[in-house]
């Protein structure tokens, strides 16, 4: 290798200062394909604390750390570094950016994970590898010489077992003597004649292999991508003569893969499988988290000690009408009482006391009813405060927590691109491909939080069109366990008729936005990793980490609807809506016109919107016309908030208001058709 | 013939990759010409899942169809 004859600065070039950081420390960059265990390496250097952003101008997420006196940035997994898509944009930016990359590869499929290591050295930038998973090598009997490894790549190599913390020791010194590597001679030679127009070597390199977004960036003309094909092909045929030098495969040709890894996608078992995982996600999710446990938190800890406590306080220093009423067993109000205190409850402790002895002979409810707006506004039925801490905390965090939970494990396992796999033909009719998954599985968590989530879906188009079928067509927990007891209710022809109207209308949608929105859904290309028994520490972490990240996002939102629809109650504004939806609920829709009530509610959380349909005995027709009703207009105002956030403001309102006439439409004909 | 049409446990040499985005995504994954594949599955809807170098990819129907193979 020829000694470079230009000093090499460490500069930064992404035309704009993407990542804001300390300019005194050095930046640590860990890179790798997806499935290394890169994950568990930078879990291992950050600590505890670290910090996840979005990229500036996506939606990629990238999580960032102190490590000793470096910056450490985790990097989303790439097979290459290019522009082909959003997470390689990022992951190149970063790397430019970079003063040390750190590889981590897999032992097991260095033939795939080595040709993004030989385009880190090309790149000119200071390199250290991680070669991961040897236990997993050892037991497919792959041995992997590294110190020839070392060799041949021209930069420092270490062996580990990251899941056992095995040989991470070692990282600090691979750090220290990241260097630069061995690189192509002519290769080496042309980039070197372009760093005179452009900034850096690895800039050099990716403008040569056809990156259109940097060679803007310093105007150059584009490059015809056949010089990336010479390129691309010549590396890989220099990573495979490594290969043989570096390989010791004892047996070839044995079957690698688990036997479940491979009936888990094959077309005989993988959809009885699928049914398998599904029905025990739905036991695990819908029925022990979002009932029961729910149960506990939301209606015993959350509204009965939590929510009563706060109201209470705000009683005791407030002009307050008590209104306390003694459920019987069967729920009905078998007495009531009501008192008002003008100075709050500490001013009248006598009577309060009363009133709470006289409450002790049964099972009491208790409502606070304020005097002021204002406390109305924050603490009252629909109390900015009371409502949303409840909702959040005691509602929406467990189901979030047995979500990601759920997710983590499918994830940890292997067994999601094998999901995806699996529906990947179904999706694409209406225009998603099997990524989309993820998403809508959440969906039926919490849309909000599924939301969020479409930012994983690869084009705009298909975040689009993902979006507007969660917000129409999928209800979410909260809504599911109103609707089943409903439509348990209403028969078995009511809740077939239901079942088949949402999904034909789910494909309709889909399939139009299909058609009609430019582009095509990218084709599936996916790898499938190792199935192997899920980490519980791997999954834990995660899943906390996935579920702070979302409350973090979306309590805002919340909170933002909640004062909302509570400004709308305590002005009159609600009831005015409710007055002016009902003669179409009535005429059009059949139903009765507290009905309206319900769907108005239905905005505010979407439980009260089912569970208001509840108390109105509805006949079963008329059942089904109010749940498709309220499944397909959209759901709460806090996914709505999100979906603006996400979509932006335009196409948002095209997907709400159009879910309003949509939902309002469908049903009435709902209703014409069977009632 | 293409990729997409191999039946299940058949065994290919990739003779010719399609011009576009995907090419380069082949090549680093692996696939390249010469590049010797094997059909695990195939799936109701035309995906395939494929075996080669230690590795197992699922690709869709109509991307498959797009790399010409032939037989050893």
């Amino acid at each position: 290798m020829h000694d470079l004859d230009i000093q090499h600065k460490p500069h930064r070039h992404t035309g704009k200062e993407a990542l804001p950081s300390d300019p005194l420390k050095q930046r640590v960059v860990l890179v790798g394909n997806p499935n290394v265990g890169k994950s568990v390496v930078f879990n291992y250097l950050s600590g505890l604390y670290v910090d996840v952003s979005n990229f500036p101008g996506t939606t990629i997420e990238i999580a960032k750390a102190t490590y000793l006196h470096y910056e450490l940035y985790d990097t989303p997994g790439i097979y290459g570094v290019s522009s082909f898509n959003d997470e390689e944009r990022v992951a190149r930016d970063i790397i430019l950016n970079a003063d040390i990359v750190i590889n981590v590869v897999d032992a097991v499929h260095l033939e795939r994970d080595l040709f993004l290591t030989q385009q880190l050295i090309d790149m000119g930038k200071r390199v250290g590898v991680v070669v991961n998973m040897l236990d997993e090598a050892k037991k497919r009997k792959i041995a992997v010489d590294l110190e020839m490894l070392e060799l041949e790549l021209g930069v420092p190599v270490i062996g580990t077992v990251a899941i056992r913390r095995d040989g991470l020791e070692k990282i600090h010194e691979l750090v220290v003597n990241a260097r630069e590597g061995k690189q192509q001679k002519e290769l080496h030679a042309e980039l070197h004649n372009m760093l005179s127009t452009l900034g850096s070597q690895a800039e050099a390199l990716l403008v040569l292999e056809g990156d259109q977004i940097v060679a803007d960036r310093h105007g150059v003309a584009h490059v015809h991508a056949s010089k990336r094909e010479e390129i691309y092909i010549d590396r890989r045929n220099r990573v495979n003569r490594l290969l043989d030098r570096v390989l010791v495969d004892v047996q070839v040709g044995k079957r690698f893969s688990s036997t479940l890894g491979r009936l888990a996608v094959s077309p005989l078992f993988g959809f009885p499988i699928l049914a398998l995982v599904l029905y025990v996600l739905y036991l695990f999710v819908g029925v022990f988290v979002a009932q029961d446990v729910v149960d506990i938190s939301e209606d015993v800890i959350g509204k009965g000690i939590v929510e009563f406590h706060i109201k209470q306080f705000v009683a005791s220093r407030a002009a307050t009408t008590v209104r306390i009423s003694l459920i019987e067993e069967d729920g009905q109000v078998s007495d009531s009482r009501a008192e008002f205190f003008p100075e709050g409850l500490e001013r009248n402790p006598s009577l309060w006391n009363e009133l709470r002895d006289w409450a002790e002979s049964g099972d009491a409810e208790y409502e606070f009813e304020y005097s002021s707006p204002w406390l109305i506004l924050f603490f009252g039925e629909f109390g900015a405060v009371t409502m949303t801490l409840t909702y959040l905390v005691f509602l929406l965090l467990p189901l979030v927590l047995g979500f990601y939970f759920a997710l983590s494990m499918l994830e940890d396992s292997g067994y999601l691109p094998r999901l995806a796999t699996l529906v990947d033909r179904v999706l694409r009719i209406i225009g998603l491909n099997g990524r989309a998954v993820i998403p809508l599985i959440l969906g039926f968590g919490c849309v909000t939080m599924a939301t969020i989530t479409t930012r994983l879906l690869g084009t705009q188009r298909e975040k689009t069109i993902a979006t507007t079928i969660l917000q129409l067509a999928i209800p979410c927990s909260a809504q599911l366990g109103v609707i089943a007891a409903l439509l348990a209710t209403a028969g078995a022809t009511a809740t077939l008729i239901y079942v088949c109207v949402i999904t034909a209308f789910l494909v309709l949608v889909g399939t139009v936005l299909n058609s009609k929105l430019p582009g095509e859904t990218s084709p599936l290309l996916i790898d499938l990793p190792a199935m192997r028994f899920p980490q519980m520490n791997n999954v834990v972490k995660k899943t906390l980490f996935k579920s702070w990240f979302f409350m973090k996002e979306a309590s805002p939102w919340f909170f933002i609807g909640a004062l909302l629809v509570s400004v709308l109650q305590v002005t009159g504004a609600l009831r005015h809506i409710m007055d002016a939806l009902a003669p179409i609920v009535v005429g059009w829709l059949q139903l009765p016109r507290e009905a309206a009530t319900a769907f108005v509610m239905g905005l505010v959380r979407r439980d009260f919107g089912a569970a208001g349909l509840y108390d109105l005995s509805l006949s079963p027709y008329q059942t089904v016309a109010a749940l498709v009703t309220i499944t397909l207009f959209v759901p709460c105002v806090a996914s709505l908030m999100v979906m603006f956030k996400e979509r932006g403001l335009r196409e948002g309102m095209y997907i709400w208001f159009g879910s309003l006439l949509l939902a309002l439409t469908v049903g009435g004909i709902v209703s014409q058709i069977l009632l | 013939m293409t990729l997409g049409d191999l039946r299940k446990g058949g065994n290919a040499l990739i003779q010719d990759l399609p011009e576009g985005e995907f090419r380069s995504q082949f090549i680093r994954l692996g696939l390249v010409k010469g590049a010797s594949v094997r059909c695990l599955h195939r799936l109701p809807g035309g995906t395939i899942v494929l075996e080669f170098s230690r590795q197992e990819i699922a690709l869709s129907g109509e991307l498959a169809s797009t790399i010409l193979v032939t037989i050893p």
